[in-house]
């Protein structure tokens, strides 16, 4: 029998690999491989709260693991779109993303809706920067998805810090922290070496 | 001596038909079982606005049919002339293929004479950059096999991008789902489009009329400065004349050259599936910069 311990040890892993992934993904600029390393990142990030589960009990990590299979879907589902960028996978492509609005628009309406209300700001301020995050993916260029995950990612590190405190139930998730810290990091990262390469031109025609 | 002919893909003006001395054969634009010739029963303007005035309707566009050609083209085989007709991207429409076929009816009726058919694989502005290419030629003396050959290299230094106002023209025509058109429209997405061996394709996606006009001036600066005096280029626009205008006078300070083609208006063939608003880039190599390659 595996124990709760091993579980746990499990869970630091995958949350490892997950980062991996997670820091890889933000300093690629091709859409559809960003997407793909992100999503690879989420199904870690899945699994992590798989093994968090059965280090502590499911019923702690379900609205978790939910998030993380909505995000793995989400991310393997425009990988497929965005590698192959027909315009029906276009059509098809944004469908799934009103979809996926709409399902974080119901989750999280509920969440904050059942938030105490000294932090339902907070859960407010979440809502708005997932949707934020997932209109920014699906968005073309290489700065609304970066712009929107540093949102989303600081929004998140809110909820670890004493602001988050409710009648000293304070639970510190460093895993959680430092997945967040590493899109962060990766972002500025590719912010310096964007900034220090020539820059190309956004749009090139080929010569006559 | 030859005669060129071009199918109405070239959108050229009846002034510049005149002018240079070249046939058009027109396209059919269909509105609700009323067929019209392009260009002859409907003018390039009449047609859009009644493509933007009547909301429900998408105007289906035909090629001209094997008899047009025939017509058009045994005028001048009866006075003793040789015939090249250059048609819009074979991807693109069946006028290719109509041309193919008059020709061969017409070989057999005058076996004494040339009758060659080009794929400009292009169409609109880039279309009509290469028959302004092939006047040239046949103004220079040029025999129409030279001509042929040299007008194959212009097509291979040929190039066209679209930009739209709206989505919903490539919606009517089945280009793009619903969805991404309203979502496209809500987000003020403009797509840029390409012919790319002959065929139409997204090259990107910008954000803001002006933001789209800027990349897309930058693009042409960077692929067209280093043989500047080499090429020819062409600006097309649909009932944005004063946009067109403007962006051609941007452009020539960005390159520091004069632009000799006109303004052109699209016409309905490829501006069926752009809408009010489209502007239209085109360049090539002039053919005389190519003499070498032959």
């Amino acid at each position: 029998m595996v124990n709760s311990q091993t579980w746990f040890i499990v869970a630091q892993v995958l949350g490892l690999i997950t980062i991996i992934f997670e820091f890889a993904s933000y300093q690629i600029k091709d859409k559809a491989k960003y997407f793909l390393t992100t999503g690879v990142g989420s199904f870690f990030w899945m699994f992590m709260f798989v093994a968090i589960g059965l280090a502590t009990g499911m019923s702690t990590q379900l609205s978790l693991l939910l998030a993380a299979t909505y995000s793995t879907i989400r991310n393997l589902v425009f990988y497929r779109i965005f590698s192959k960028n027909t315009p029906q996978s276009k059509e098809a492509g944004l469908i799934f993303l009103l979809v996926m609005i709409a399902i974080a628009v119901v989750a999280g309406t509920i969440t904050v809706l059942n938030a105490p209300e000294q932090v339902r700001w907070l859960h407010i301020l979440g809502l708005f920067a997932a949707l934020a995050f997932v209109i920014g993916q699906y968005l073309p260029g290489d700065h609304y998805v970066r712009v929107t995950v540093v949102f989303y990612a600081v929004v998140v590190l809110l909820t670890q810090t004493p602001l988050n405190i409710l009648e000293g139930d304070f639970r510190w998730n460093i895993m959680g922290i430092l997945i967040e810290t590493a899109k962060i990091i990766s972002v500025i990262i590719f912010y310096a070496r964007y900034s220090s390469q020539p820059k190309k031109p956004q749009l090139t025609f080929v010569k006559p | 001596m030859f005669q060129i002919v071009s199918d109405g893909g070239s959108d050229f003006t009846q002034e510049e038909v005149k002018k240079y001395g070249v046939e058009v054969v027109p396209f059919y634009v269909n509105f609700d079982d009323e067929f019209l010739k392009v260009g002859v029963d409907i003018s390039t303007e009449a047609f859009f606005n009644r493509l933007s005035s009547e909301k429900g309707v998408f105007p289906k566009t035909s090629q001209p049919n094997p008899h047009d050609y025939v017509e058009v083209c045994e005028t001048y085989l009866k006075e003793g002339k040789d015939i090249v007709l250059l048609t819009i991207s074979s991807k693109l429409s069946g006028s290719h293929n109509s041309a193919l076929v008059a020709a061969d009816i017409l070989k057999e009726d005058y076996p004494d004479r040339k009758i060659t058919v080009i794929d400009s694989l292009n169409g609109s502005v880039a279309q009509g950059l290469i028959l302004r290419e092939m006047i040239k030629m046949r103004d220079a003396g040029y025999s129409l096999e030279r001509t042929e050959a040299l007008t194959k290299e212009v097509m291979k230094t040929t190039r066209i991008y679209f930009t739209l106002d709206t989505l919903e023209y490539l919606k009517r025509g089945g280009r793009v789902g619903p969805t991404t058109a309203f979502v496209g429209g809500i987000l003020g997405l403009r797509p840029i489009l390409q012919l790319e061996d002959g065929e139409v394709s997204q090259l990107d996606n910008v954000r803001g009329k002006k933001n789209v006009l800027r990349l897309i001036k930058e693009a042409m600066v960077g692929a067209l400065e280093d043989e500047k005096e080499k090429v020819s280029i062409s600006v097309g626009h649909i009932l944005s004349e004063k946009e067109a205008l403007s962006f051609k006078t941007s452009l020539e300070e960005a390159l520091g050259i004069q632009i000799d083609n006109p303004i052109t208006a699209v016409g309905a063939t490829i501006g069926a599936h752009a809408g009010p608003g489209a502007l239209a880039f085109a360049y090539c190599k002039k053919y005389e910069t190519l003499e070498g390659e032959i």
